[in-house]
This record gives C-alpha cells, structure tokens and sequence, in this order.
C-alpha cells in the first residue's frame, strides 16, 4: 500500500512537472511568434548573458544593477524606455550556450551585453550572430574574440573593455620596469581566459629577456603547496590569471609560508576581495570610478539603488555597454518608427558615445569591435587587504 | 640538489598525506563493515569544512575573534566532528539502511546521489562562491611562522598542527577499534556480519558507530585541510577521490592499509608535482596523470593493495 503511494505521488510529481514545462514551452514559443520589430517608444529589452550564480557571481551581480542603472538613467537621457533581462551563464560555456540559446528565443529582446566571460563569449557567439543579436562585453578580455580571424570573433560581437593583449603586455611590463623582475613564473588554470592570458604574459616577459616559468594547475586542483614548491626561492613575481580569485591569494599565502619572496600579480579574474595578500597586485578592465571626474552623481545613483553593495571595478563597464546599446538604438530609430536587431549593429560604430561612465567619450575602434585606446588599470593590496589603484597600465 | 625544495615536499607528503589518511578511513571502516562505497565521504568532508567555518564567523572571524583563537580551532573541529558524525548517522539511517539487502549496485548509486544531493544542498544555502578561513591572518599570523627550523629551512605552524592533529587523531581510532568492545565488535562484522550477528552483536549498533567515527574523522579532515585552502561546495571532490584510491591503495577495509595508502598517496602525488613532471618533461598539470598511471600498474601488481588481503574464492 505504502509502495502504491510512493508511485502514485511520483507519477503526479512527473505530471506536474511535464505541464509546468510546456507551459514554459508555451510561453517561449508565444515570444517567437511576435514580431521581430520593436516600437521605438515601447521598451528596449537588453539581455545580459553574465554569471548570476557561482564563484564568480559577485562578477555578474555587480554588471547586473549597474546594467540596469544604465538602462534607467541613460533610457531617459536619450527619450527610451529600456530593461534589462538577466541571463544566468555561470562560468560553464555549456550553460552559457543554453541561456544564449534562450535569449534568442526571446524575440522582444533587441541586443545583449555579455557573455561576460571569455569562455562564454567563444560559446555564444555563433548562436548569437545567426540571429543578428549586437553582444557588448563589458568584461571578456581574451584577445582572440576580436582578432585574428578566429570563429568566434563574428561581426555582431563588441567589447568596451581592452583586451589581454593590452593586459598581459602592460603586466609585464609594469613588472619588468617597476619591479625589476628578472625570473617570473606564470600560472594557468587550464581554461580558455586563463591559458590566453598567460600566453599574451609569458611571451611579453621572454621579449623582456625575463626566464620564465611556466605551471599550469587543473581547475580541480585545492592545495598548491606543491606546485609553490616548484617555484624557485630567488623568482620576483609570480602571475596567477585566474578566474576565482581565491586561488590566487593561498599562492600569495603559500609563498610567505615557504619564505619566497616574489610578489603575486593577478589578471582581473582576480579583482576580488577574496585576493587580499598585502603587497600584491592586479590588473582590471575599469578604473576605481571614485577617481574618475564627474561621475559622483552615477555613483550616488547607484548606491540608491544598491543599497547593500559596495563599489568595485568591474561593474561598471555593465554601464557602458548597455549605453553603447541604447546609443545604436536611438540613432537606428530616427526617422523610423521600429527597429530590428540588425539595426543595432549598423548603428554601433557611427558616432562617439558621450558621457562615458569611464571618463571623457567613448569610441569603437574603426579596425576591430574594440574600444578606440582602451587600458587596464593597476591595482595593489594595502596592509588592511583593500584594494587601491595605483596607475595604469 | 635544492635540499630546502626537497625538505618542503617532505612537508607537503606528510600534510596531503595525513588529510587524505583521515578521509581514507572513513572509506575503509564503512567498506570494511558494510562492503559499501561511501562515495558520499568526500562531502561529508566538505560540510566539516562549513561547519568549521560557521563556528569562525560565530566567535568573530580569523582577526578578531571573541575568545582565544586556540579555543576557536579547537571548537571548529569539534564542531565540525559532531555534526558529521551526526550527518554521517543520517545517511546511513536514510539513504543506505533500506537498501541493506538490495544488489549492491543500488546502495552505490544511491551514495552517489547523497554525494550531489549535499554539495549541491551547500550550495543552495550558502552560495558557490569560496569562502576563507583566513588563517594568515589568524592569531596576528602565528600560524604561518615557523615552528621547526633546520638551515635555511623551515615547518609553519600550521602544518605542525595539521600533521601532529592528524596523527593523534588516528592513533585514538586505532586504540578505539584495537583495545574496546565495540572496536572488536566492529572487527567482528568486518570479518563476517551475520556470524557476529549470531554471537549477539547488534549489527545496527556497529554500523552505526561506523558511520560516527568516519564522519568525525572527516569532520576533521574537512578543518584542517580548510586551514590551508579554500571552502566551497565542490571542495570534496579531489580530497575524496583521492582518499578513496589511497584505501583502494592500502587495501580496503584496512585500518592500518587506509593510513598507509593516504600517506603514500601524498607522497607520489608532492613528488609527482615538484620532481617527477620536471624529470619526465611533462607539463605539471598533468600530474594526475603520472600519479593514476603509476596506480594502474600498481593495482595490476597487487590488486588488494598493500594490506589487503587477497579475494580466496572456495569451490
């Protein structure tokens, strides 16, 4: 009898669970009958392809509430209505594919911003240029997604943030002519951004005739006493490119216990609290927004509406590039009463964006989907474990 | 010959070694009773960790706790035992009990399902991203200065504590399952479950009390790996699957064969890590590829592992 119940509860659970889902279905296939035009004064749907959940979330979040400051504040300075729609990537490019997947199946969404991680862009892109989705990036730093003729650096994609090449030369640089390096050794996660960027390094410090070490570390790897152990005593700076940020900093612990001195320098996957080893550094695709001039009055709009955050440098490039969205769609709808998603991408490079959230104007360049003069900026870890810039790469 | 090299991966050998030992028997002692494969342990481990965790964030944190720091670490990994003992009870009573007498494949995949069931449980309530224990800056940073120095070499604290608290930790199970009642009871149904059943034993009882200890053993493990690393919920997957194959190495269902495995599994993999990719001319990262090709022919070698007793099949 108590067997029957259990089945009976689990085929209603089944039932319920198959209705929930072609209801789903329903409404997914509802969105691909409308129309593809959307009305210049009804709302602007802006998809954002980030990291919602995982370790990198506080990534996505951040690009999320500022993403859709943008969409408030700049939707009103320009006469539109815009919204944006979060779309749960994680780090996992297979999910991204799915959520890339879904975005395009939501025809009231004209452009997207993101995928906020390399992998993911690399992931998305081909499925978001078949069906004319503009994608902005406001932190996918690999070089190849705008160079070299590769597949995933499709026409629709764009970035408001430099890439690694910019990243890995100016890190090496910095460690080269300010910390007078002369041995290095260079980390990898064995991930797409990671091995990318430890590249763009490793080669940058051998032009600088600085010997180099090369360690790759697995993605499952928890305790890297061993691979420290590999690092010479006499090494002055050890580069760890990595997306979570806390692996960056037990390197920068697990050398002061081994008594190493050679200072941590992480990419921007690593501007993270969780990275607080004092002395050490990192490299991020924005600057501190506090320094930049004119821009208090976003900063207070922002901690309105974000009354629990605190203020980092990676989300406010999620600014930016739904204001490059938003821009492209004004200009699309002079003169016209809707616009498509191809659109956007006609209108993405014809004018300099004002304003920019990054200080002065902002500009694509007229070679690649790149912004005109982009830079990373340089951060070091203070004795209380904060974060404070100190130039630019 | 880098002689301060060599000494650190010593160090490393020994602190891998004794966290994968503490995790290895807790695969051991519920193989050895049940026949069973507790792929869930590996979890189990990470909740320790959380829990040890939670216990940090309630007295303050690593900077300014609110009672001694030493007080603080000591009650983390008691905290951290009870309520995987504890955890560990409820797996048992729930997810392998009913399945006592099913085929075998079906208590295994239903510690399978413990296994995501819990990681991704931890997840759920506490988020995916990794959390710190923060123990360089614990105690003004004590546990990162060195306790034994030899040359121009030194041992922190912290490893001091882990390897020192690991080993009085297994010696305590040895005397547990070599000088008491319930330890015989348990070397009892080891050897035959329903011939002990027979003589009185009650079965429950030891498998139970199997489950206590294997969770607190990994409750422990889960702090004192957590001290040098990272929490997160998928934390217990390379800990686990190595500790596993250490059992494996040492010969499942051994008490003494699961220390020995986890100690010499942490040794080929530091060696592996720091000399063996070097001399070979592979890349480091794969490691785990020397250390499990080494295994392979090990296991085609001595199948029962090393304290293993061979699989006499009478006819």
């Amino acid at each position: 009898m108590k067997r029957r119940a259990l089945i009976a509860a689990a085929l209603a659970t089944l039932v319920a669970a198959s209705l929930a889902a072609s209801a789903g279905a329903d409404t997914q296939a509802g969105a691909r009958s409308e129309a593809a035009a959307v009305s210049c004064n009804g709302t602007i749907n802006i998809g954002n392809l980030t990291v919602l959940t995982g370790p990198a979330a506080f990534l996505g979040q951040s690009q999320q509430s500022w993403a859709a400051l943008a969409a408030k504040r700049v939707g009103a300075q320009l006469g539109l209505k815009a919204r944006v729609i979060g779309y749960d990537t994680t780090l996992d490019p297979a999910v991204a594919l799915t959520a890339a997947q879904r975005l395009v199946g939501n025809r009231s969404i004209l452009a997207a911003i993101g995928p906020a991680t390399s992998g993911g862009v690399a992931a998305t892109s081909k499925t978001l240029r078949d069906a004319s989705v503009v994608h902005v990036t406001p932190s996918a730093t690999r070089t190849s997604l705008t160079k070299g003729g590769t597949p995933e650096a499709t026409s629709y994609f764009y970035r408001v943030v430099a890439d690694d090449s910019v990243q890995g030369t100016g890190q090496a640089k910095h460690a080269v002519e300010r910390l007078n390096a002369d041995k290095a050794t260079v980390f990898d996660a064995q991930e797409p951004y990671s091995v990318g960027l430890a590249n763009t390094i490793e080669r940058a410090l051998e032009r600088r005739n600085v010997t180099v070490q090369r360690l790759s570390v697995s993605n499952n790897t928890t305790d890297f006493s061993s691979f420290v152990t590999r690092i010479a005593g006499d090494t002055d700076v050890v580069f760890t490119p990595f997306q979570v940020a806390a692996n960056a900093n037990q390197i920068a612990v697990l050398l002061k216990e081994q008594g190493k001195r050679a200072i941590v320098f992480g990419g921007d996957g690593t501007a993270d609290p969780a990275f607080k080893v004092p002395g050490s550094y990192f490299s991020n695709f924005a600057p501190d927004l506090n320094g930049v001039a004119g821009k208090q009055a976003i900063i207070n709009a922002w901690k309105r509406d974000n009354p629990e955050r605190t203020l980092d440098p990676f989300g406010p490039p999620a600014y930016g590039a739904v204001q490059s969205i938003l821009y492209a769609a004004k200009r699309a709808c002079t003169g016209k009463r809707s616009i498509e998603r191809v659109n956007i991408k006609r209108k993405m490079k014809a004018g300099a964006i004002p304003n920019w959230i990054l200080g002065g104007n902002f500009r694509f360049s007229s070679k690649t989907n790149d912004p005109l003069n982009g830079g990373f900026w340089l951060f070091q870890i203070q004795p209380d474990g904060t974060a404070r810039q100190v130039g630019r790469l | 010959m880098d002689y301060d090299q060599f000494f650190q991966t010593i160090v490393n050998s020994a602190t891998l070694g004794s966290t994968y030992a503490l995790i290895a028997l807790g695969y051991t002692m519920v193989y050895g009773i049940l026949k069973l494969l507790n792929f869930a342990h590996g979890d189990v481990f990470m909740v320790g960790a959380y829990v040890g965790f939670g216990v940090l964030t309630l007295f303050g944190g690593a900077i300014d706790p609110s009672i001694s720091i030493w007080l603080v670490l000591l009650l983390m990994a008691l905290a951290a035992m009870a309520a995987c003992a504890v955890l560990g009870v409820v797996i048992e009573r729930f997810a392998y009990r009913p399945l006592r007498d099913a085929p075998r494949i079906a208590p295994l995949i239903s510690a399978l399902g413990v296994s995501f069931f819990l990681s991704y449980s931890v997840q759920l309530l506490f988020g995916a991203e990794h959390r710190t224990y923060d123990s360089f800056n614990m105690a003004g940073g004590k546990l990162y200065e060195p306790a034994v120095t030899i040359g121009s070499f030194s041992i922190s604290w912290l490893r001091v504590i882990g390897i020192v608290a690991a080993l009085v930790l297994m010696l305590l199970l040895w005397l547990l399952v070599a000088r008491t009642r319930i330890g015989k009871a348990m070397r009892a149904t080891s050897i035959d479950r329903d011939a002990a059943a027979m003589m009185g034993i009650d079965i429950d009882r030891v498998i139970m009390f199997a489950f206590v200890l294997s969770g607190a053993l990994a409750g422990a493990a889960g702090v004192l790996f957590a001290l040098r690393t990272d929490v997160y919920p998928q934390m217990g997957f390379t800990p686990g699957l190595f500790a596993f194959t250490a059992a494996v190495i040492g010969g499942i269902g051994s008490i003494p064969g699961a220390m020995l495995g986890g100690f010499l599994l942490g040794t080929v993999e530091a060696l592996t890590v720091t000399y063996l990719t070097q001399w070979i001319g592979i890349p480091v990262g794969l490691s785990n590829l020397v250390i499990f090709s080494l295994l392979i022919v090990f296991m085609l070698v001595r199948p029962q592992g090393i304290l293993g007793r061979p699989d006499i099949k009478k006819v």
